[in-house]
């Protein structure tokens, strides 16, 4: 299976050749066309996408450009970034029945095969549910075993795992591990967490092959992941790729090995020298949002009728408050709650006792694009506002949108679109910002830029509460953290103090990253561990500057 | 909970309730019963042959869909309200003799008869809607109408995909409101103001993510197979004797009622309309 091709500007020059049950692993910043890579093995490009391609993909003895995409369905099969788009049908059966149907296999047959593709995303107990009921993490996984059933020879794997929590993502690993060695396809993943979807076992828990888009779409290495890693790690790491830990200590300090290795530990600690005293304030202003009480039910708020004393509610017995210039982190599991928090605070969503009092807070949510209300990007930092243009521009050229400003905030990449959605909210100048999520999907660069645009609104006096369920983002930006679980508070205190509260982070199912739990052994003084996060974050580039 | 997504989802719990003699026939069946009672229907302009039949649709879905009362009698208020615009309109515009005046409002007796029949027809058609509706399970039509009736796979699997976006629109359509609704200056009461305008762009920028996800459900589809052949069917939608049976007794029931009301002089057609 090979496919030399030539395409402008998205991918150049591109060759790669996969034997059955190689698998690879496909590396690349933002916009270095991994996702086109993988559309021109699944015939996408060219056949429904119009793409000028050149060279030609062979599958087999398949070529992509003179057969239909739903033929090539019988070579290749695709897990698609977006898991409430790839799971199309009502019930979670009909979505793992449809390709064998398809395949024409025997009916008889189908049920049995049901079972053990579930049995591969260890999602047996989802068989009977109907797909509007599964949660994104669960979505992805039926997603996956819906591709994983029909035995494709060529198993395409676009980000399976944005929504996974650290249990969903081992039976992801496993599962395309018991695939590869029962029948043998060739895989290609593309992955942002690729720390995480390595786990414990690092560098090896990732595909032996790796191969690095560089701009333009070029290759820029092709070859056993570990040194592929150890000779780009650098390069990568300041172009802004998440990288396995061990890699991005490796561009830091220099010494391979991770957290095991004493030097890479010595590299750390000298990391954290100087010690200076927190870059933030540590007394915050007044109270500016006090939530008293607050019992909060699934689907309350304005437009959708509570089912009242019927269910359970969501959260119950929370207080909490927030003071100017503070930035606190919520933490919790999926469905904890996290979510229909925040819409009550912001007054978006009526709680069913208690009370929010303080000043309207402003809001970023979780998918940009449901923020976006006007054709272009001025006009959306505009909306709700009269800003000169001095002001305008101003903010513009404070969030790097100025070459954006005509375009359309829906065709922004997705480090643009929550740059926009932070600048617009921003403008409002509101006393309080609630984030949901606010660096969900984004690469490493738009990440830290997103960190940073939230700690200058935080400097400048505003007080931000945001969710999250990456633990080394709370670690480098919150000051304080509440933690929900089992539908109340369990913790609300200052952030070192608490992510070092083992019993708190396994009743709300939390898991400390490697990274954020060796800092905590190693260093007492909460400044040294904020400044090596903030030095492991000044090795990326990101194109404002250090602050 | 999860019993309450369930019944909301049509009853595609893969067990039926039992002794639900209607919800377990043929989907197709019924659905073609329900298109040749009303063509037939066209053709009768009389309302005592509409009004039997009304009656003997009513009693037989009673009896076989184990519909609640008050689900049934709300279905009717759409049909009852069709169905009485219909009379007055009829009795009070047609030609005829002349029943009832006061001023420039006149009832005729050809207008009531032709109005009431009209109505009664309105009403067959809904009560037998009403028993498809509530007694058939969506997935479960789009895939008798598949095997039976020979829907193409590819419009077959692109409807139930649509019905799987329709379940997430109210919940996108929520989230964009809240959304949108952080920015929006308040009015004097502090609460968000409802224009036409506000809901104009939520709906532009649900559509826009519609027609993405739309896009990307395409793909995934194709990338499972869909549209290769042969195919098989996993689960069949059974057609048996009994479906058959009733097709029989409704169309022997529908023959028998016509055929008496023209031997009695009942039946009227178009003629009636002058």
């Amino acid at each position: 299976m090979r496919f030399p091709r030539r395409q402008d500007a998205v991918l150049t020059d591109v060759s790669v050749r996969l034997a059955p049950g190689e698998q690879l692993i496909v590396v690349g910043a933002s916009g270095s066309g991994k996702s086109t890579l993988l559309q021109t093995i699944t015939g996408v490009i060219p056949h429904s996408v119009v793409a000028s391609l050149g060279g030609s993909v062979r599958l087999g003895r398949t070529f992509t450009a003179d057969t239909s995409v739903v033929e090539l369905s019988r070579l290749v099969g695709v897990v698609a970034q977006d898991p409430s788009s790839s799971v199309c049908l009502p019930d979670v059966e009909q979505e793992l029945a449809l390709p064998l149907e398809n395949r024409c296999i025997d009916p008889a047959l189908i049920s049995a095969r049901i079972d053990r593709a579930l049995d591969a995303v260890q999602a047996r107990m989802l068989r009977h549910r109907s797909t509007a009921q599964l949660s994104g993490g669960e979505g992805q996984r039926i997603a996956l075993a819906a591709t994983l059933i029909a035995e494709p020879a060529v198993l395409l794997l676009d980000e399976p795992t944005s929504m996974l929590d650290a249990a969903g993502l081992g039976a992801v690993r496993r599962a395309i591990r018991s695939a590869v060695d029962t029948y043998r396809p060739a895989v290609v993943l593309v992955e942002h967490r690729i720390d995480e979807f390595a786990g414990t076992g690092g560098i090896a828990g990732l595909p032996p092959r790796a191969l690095v888009l560089g701009e333009a779409g070029t290759v820029i290495a092709d070859g056993p992941t570990v040194d592929v890693l150890a000779q780009h790690g650098p390069s990568l790491n300041r172009n802004g790729c998440w990288l396995p830990l061990e890699t991005e200590l490796l561009a830091v300090t220099g010494c391979s090995g991770g957290l095991g290795e004493p030097a890479v530990r010595a590299g750390i600690r000298s990391l954290g020298e100087p010690v200076r005293a927190l870059g933030r304030r540590q007394n915050f202003g007044r109270n500016v949002l006090t939530a008293t009480d607050l019992t909060i039910d699934r689907g309350g708020g304005a437009c959708v009728r509570a089912p009242s004393g019927t269910a359970t509610p969501v959260l119950a017995g929370v207080s909490l408050t927030l003071r100017g210039g503070e930035i606190v982190a919520v933490l919790g599991g999926n469905g904890a709650g996290k979510t229909s928090l925040l819409l009550t605070l912001a007054g978006l969503s009526r709680p069913s006792a208690g009370t929010v009092t303080g000043a309207r807070p402003g809001m970023i949510f979780q998918n940009a694009e449901h923020q976006f209300v006007e054709h272009t990007v001025r006009a959306e930092i505009r909306h709700g506002l009269t800003l000169d243009d001095d002001e305008l521009r101003a903010i513009l050229q404070r969030h790097r949108l100025t070459h954006l400003a005509e375009q359309s905030p829906f065709r922004l990449s997705g480090g643009e679109k929550r740059r926009l959605s932070v600048a617009a909210m921003l403008a409002h100048d509101r006393p309080v910002l609630l984030a949901d999520e606010p660096t969900f999907g984004l690469d490493r660069r738009d990440t830290i830029a997103t960190l940073a645009a939230l700690g200058r609104a935080a400097d400048a006096g505003c007080s931000i509460l945001f969710s999250s369920h990456d633990l080394r983002t709370v670690a480098t930006l919150a000051d304080r953290v509440i933690v929900l679980a089992d539908r109340t508070v369990i913790a609300d205190g200052p952030v070192f103090e608490v992510l070092r509260l083992n019993e708190v982070l396994n009743r709300a199912g939390l898991v400390l990253p490697p990274l954020i739990r060796h800092l905590l052994e190693e260093f007492s003084s909460d400044a040294q561990i904020r400044r090596v996060l903030g030095q492991l974050d000044a090795a990326v580039t990101t194109g404002e500057g250090t602050k | 909970m999860t019993s309450e997504l369930i019944t909301t989802r049509t009853g595609a719990a893969p067990t039926r309730p039992p002794g639900n003699l209607l919800s377990r026939r043929n989907p197709t069946i019924k659905l073609a019963l329900l298109f040749i009672v009303s063509l037939v229907l066209m053709f009768i302009f009389d309302p005592i042959t509409p009004l039997v039949l009304y009656l003997l649709a009513l009693g037989a879905i009673a009896a076989t869909a184990r519909i609640p009362v008050k689900a049934f009698v709300l279905a009717h208020i759409p049909f009852l309200a069709f169905a009485l615009g219909l009379l007055i309109v009829n009795a009070l515009s047609r030609p005829g003799d002349v029943l009832w005046q006061a001023g420039a409002l006149r009832v005729t007796t050809e207008g009531l008869l032709v109005g009431a029949a009209l109505a009664l027809r309105t009403l067959v058609i809904g009560v037998l809607s009403i028993g498809f509706v509530l007694s058939t399970d969506g997935v479960a039509l789009m895939t008798s109408l598949h095997q039976h009736a020979r829907l193409g796979s590819r419009l077959t699997y692109a409807v139930l995909a649509g019905y799987r976006m329709l379940e997430d629109l109210p919940r996108e359509w929520q989230t964009i409101r809240h959304a949108h609704a952080v920015r929006v200056p308040l009015r004097a009461n502090g609460k968000p103001p409802r224009s036409l305008r506000q809901y104009g762009r939520a709906a532009f920028a649900l559509l826009v993510l519609s027609i993405r996800k739309g896009e990307r459900m395409a793909q995934s589809l194709e990338s499972r197979g869909l549209g290769l052949t042969p195919r098989s069917t996993w689960r069949r939608i059974p057609l048996t004797r009994t479906d058959w049976a009733m097709a029989a007794a409704v169309l022997t029931v529908l023959g028998v009622v016509v055929g008496l009301s023209a031997l009695l002089g009942v039946l009227r057609g178009y003629q009636v309309l002058g």
